[in-house]
């Protein structure tokens, strides 16, 4: 399926994906989606202040995202740091927070599947083991 | 002769852990290359030409770490005791 590009016609939310969101998460205004192209998506999002991003941000991000699911992070916080500063190094030298414990092969597409959090529940680190965790170990069963 | 190389990241945890395990190796005459692929974009290209090696013994990725064989064109990846990995390298 084709992800396309996406803008709420109130508040100009940008949303990728197959379909557009049924309300938008920032204005709450239902149907409010219209297709653009990604020229005018980037032209959209290209202007936008960049706010910085630091492995503190990123931890509570992975916190909130782990929150309501069946995983956590680790409570190993000298491992949680080391990846994290694996993960920004890769992200300054290589563009993207690719997991510290795998290898980017140089296809872009096949790649994102190791942006962190990466879909790891897919893994046989994880699927159907009862201590599951990410490769890398940044998440765990709870 | 073969040539073991483990290829690591200075990041990886599980890399780390296996450090002590491999410098014992070393230290007891097995011979190691130790290359490390996120910060050196030659590694990381040695790294992927064994690509399909790895992938068959790694889950179908680039894993670190992962022990090779480049004689004999075996893999091994991940966190394993000292004697699995001993018995690996001198397989």
């Amino acid at each position: 399926m084709k992800k396309r590009f996406w803008r709420c016609f109130v508040c100009n939310d940008i949303h990728w994906g197959v379909k557009p969101p049924e309300v938008c998460p920032t204005c709450r205004v239902a149907h409010a989606y219209v297709e653009i192209s990604a020229k005018e998506a980037k032209a959209i999002l290209g202007p936008q202040p960049e706010p910085a991003f630091a492995p503190d941000d990123f931890r509570r991000a992975i916190a909130a995202f782990a929150e309501p699911n069946e995983f956590k992070v680790n409570p190993d916080m000298e491992r949680v740091d080391l990846l994290l500063s694996g993960m920004f190094a890769n992200e300054q030298n290589h563009g993207l927070r690719y997991c510290p414990c795998r290898l980017r092969s140089k296809d872009f597409e096949e790649d994102l599947k190791i942006v962190c959090p990466c879909n790891f529940l897919v893994h046989e680190t994880y699927k159907g083991v009862e201590k599951g965790e990410c490769w890398c170990g940044l998440f765990i069963k709870r | 002769m073969s040539k073991l190389i483990m290829f690591h990241g200075r990041e990886c945890p599980h890399c780390r852990a296996m450090m002590p395990h491999v410098d014992r190796l070393i230290a007891e005459g097995v011979a190691i290359e130790k290359l490390e692929v996120w910060h050196d974009e030659k590694n990381a290209d040695l790294m992927r030409s064994y690509r399909s090696v790895i992938a068959a013994s790694c889950g179908g990725q680039l894993r670190v770490p992962t022990f090779i064989n480049t004689e004999k064109g075996e893999a091994a990846c991940g966190e394993m005791p000292y004697e699995k990995l001993k018995a690996w390298a001198q397989g």
